[in-house]
């Protein structure tokens, strides 16, 4: 059974990117770029993992990995961090926030679809 | 061996000023023969003959005596540090210095000045970290580079990919790579030196200037190792600027009797660092106790809270930054800060969460009061202070859990919120 990714990203190139290399390995990709609606959006996906940007119009990914955390049903889903915010404290306030895996922008194709599939278990 | 030396400096001395032995012997009314064996170091000098001869020199004795160019010879000494990988005669400076006074203090001068631009670029290295266009330029740079390096490494290592799908990765390589070209064009333009968002801190306060090089934290005030008259006399201060930093030393120093800091942190660490509980146990104002958690000694268990004092016109008067919070000198920051809004509510605490637009959350307290006695037909003249931390999970839960939310920004040049009501100034980046 195909796994399905949620990406929360507002950088539509980056979106493109990521779908392409990521439907490649045969995942299902879903993706939003309003923070704002991201809860919901990532409720209504069910998806097997997350990937999320920090920096968002509207809401935080930060605030959104606390909402994910603290939401019925999704508090564990798998989240990997794919930021450009790669500070030491960026890192550590992701971690507190309990983020799964922490991987910074600009990031190398094959190594972003190893650390999916590790945390996916695959 | 420096005493040996007084004769060689003597001697370069004297051929610097292009002075033959005979003409200083004259003037410092000495045999030449007499002055031939000191500047061999052959005759020991002191006294009245040494001063003679510095002020035929027009040197001060000091500098031809033993010791006296001390201050120049560790100069040269740290200048010869500086670079371990030349090998420099380090048993010879003192000779060096001696025989070579001009080059030696050539030497000393650009040492220093090589100091002083260390410090001077140590200070601006850290004003860029906290420069929020620049942290936003550098986010948007990162997101242009990770679209081309992610769609080119697609493009390459696909080769086999349909034409359509091809064509629509290479106009997102232009684009994006156009973005790129801007981005850079712009952070460019940004250290223009005429251009217009180039941050204006340097222009701070002695007192200021030694609230940053102490953290916030004037230990020697705290723990009453020195009085204000004391600090002030380590300052280098115009008479004017003497008047203004005693007065707010002494502010500083009321703060720390009124709330003496061991109490304090003990009190605070009981409250959870909340400035309206800890203002009902001190049965003190707001103002006082967001000021004293604005100055508290760094440690492991103690959140950091950064402060912004501005008066009714917006106008800053008080800043302490935190890193990820910096604050504009002269107006020009996100009006929908709830310092503002406590402008209109005097007297009532405003609690908000602030979301940043490059993520970062910030818990605040807002107060605004009046500075004088209300005056019949006169408008009350009022101040207000924000407090604001990113340390907000110290806090009680309470108080960013269940606080309002508001999507602010740091001003609106570096703000990326493009449809903000409270616009008045295009996004830089857009």
């Amino acid at each position: 059974m195909k796994k399905t990714i949620t990406i929360i990203e507002d950088e539509p190139f980056i979106i493109e990117a990521l779908s392409f290399i990521l439907e490649k390995e045969g995942f299902i990709v879903k993706s939003i770029s309003d923070g704002a609606k991201a809860i919901e959006f990532v409720k209504d996906t069910n998806p097997d993992l997350v990937i999320l940007d920090i920096m968002l119009p509207n809401v935080s990914g930060m605030k959104i990995l606390e909402d994910i955390r603290s939401t019925k049903l999704i508090a564990e889903l798998p989240v990997l961090m794919l930021t450009a915010k790669g500070q030491k404290k960026d890192r550590r306030a992701a971690e507190d926030a309990g983020v799964n895996e922490f991987m910074t922008k600009p990031f190398d194709n094959a190594e972003l679809i190893q650390q999916i599939k590790h945390m996916l278990k695959l | 061996m420096v005493g040996a030396l007084l004769g060689t400096r003597i001697r370069e001395n004297r051929k610097a000023l292009r002075l033959s032995q005979k003409d200083l012997a004259h003037a410092a009314g000495i045999s030449a023969s007499y002055l031939n064996l000191i500047e061999h170091n052959r005759r020991r000098i002191a006294g009245k003959t040494l001063n003679t001869i510095a002020r035929a020199l027009k040197v001060e004795p000091s500098e031809l005596s033993d010791g006296m160019n001390q201050d120049l010879i560790d100069r040269v000494k740290t200048a010869a540090l500086r670079n371990k990988k030349i090998k420099t005669e380090d048993d010879r400076i003192e000779e060096f210095s001696a025989r070579f006074p001009g080059f030696a203090r050539l030497i000393a001068r650009q040492s220093d000045q090589i100091n002083i631009r260390d410090e001077e670029f140590a200070v601006l290295s850290d004003q860029l970290k906290n420069d929020p266009y620049f942290a936003e330029a550098m986010h948007l740079l990162l997101s242009n580079i990770t679209t081309i390096r992610s769609t080119a490494d697609i493009l390459a290592s696909n080769p086999k990919m349909s034409e359509k799908i091809a064509k629509n990765f290479i106009d997102n390589l232009a684009k994006e790579s156009l973005k790129l070209s801007k981005t850079a064009e712009d952070i460019f333009d940004y250290f223009e030196p005429t251009s217009e968002q180039q941050v204006t801190s340097f222009d701070i306060s002695p007192f200021e200037a030694l609230l940053e090089k102490n953290k916030y934290y004037i230990d020697d005030l705290e723990n009453g190792k020195k009085n204000v008259d004391q600090v002030l006399s380590s300052l280098t201060l115009s008479p004017d600027e003497i008047i203004k930093t005693k007065s707010s030393l002494n502010s500083y120093m009321k703060m720390a009797q009124n709330l003496p800091i061991k109490l304090f942190l003990d009190t605070a660490f009981e409250y959870k660092y909340d400035a309206i509980s800890l203002a009902n146990h001190f049965n003190t104002d707001i103002l006082s106790i967001c000021f004293r958690l604005a100055h508290l000694p760094i440690g492991k268990d103690i959140p950091q809270f950064g402060l912004i004092q501005c008066d009714a016109s917006g106008m800053v008067l008080y800043r302490k930054q935190l890193n990820s919070f910096s604050l504009p000198r002269y107006g020009g920051a996100c009006p929908l800060w709830p310092v503002y809004r406590s402008l209109s509510q005097p007297l009532q605490p405003i609690r908000a969460m602030l979301d940043m637009p490059m993520g970062d959350r910030f818990h605040t307290i807002s107060f605004a009061y009046p500075t004088e006695a209300a005056r019949v037909g006169m408008p009350a003249l009022t101040e207000a202070i924000m407090l604001f931390t990113t340390d907000y999970n110290m806090l009680p839960k309470i108080a960013y859990d269940q606080t309002p939310q508001l999507d602010v920004g740091h001003q609106c040049t570096v703000c990326s919120r493009l449809d903000c009501n409270s616009r008045r100034a295009s996004y830089l980046l857009s």
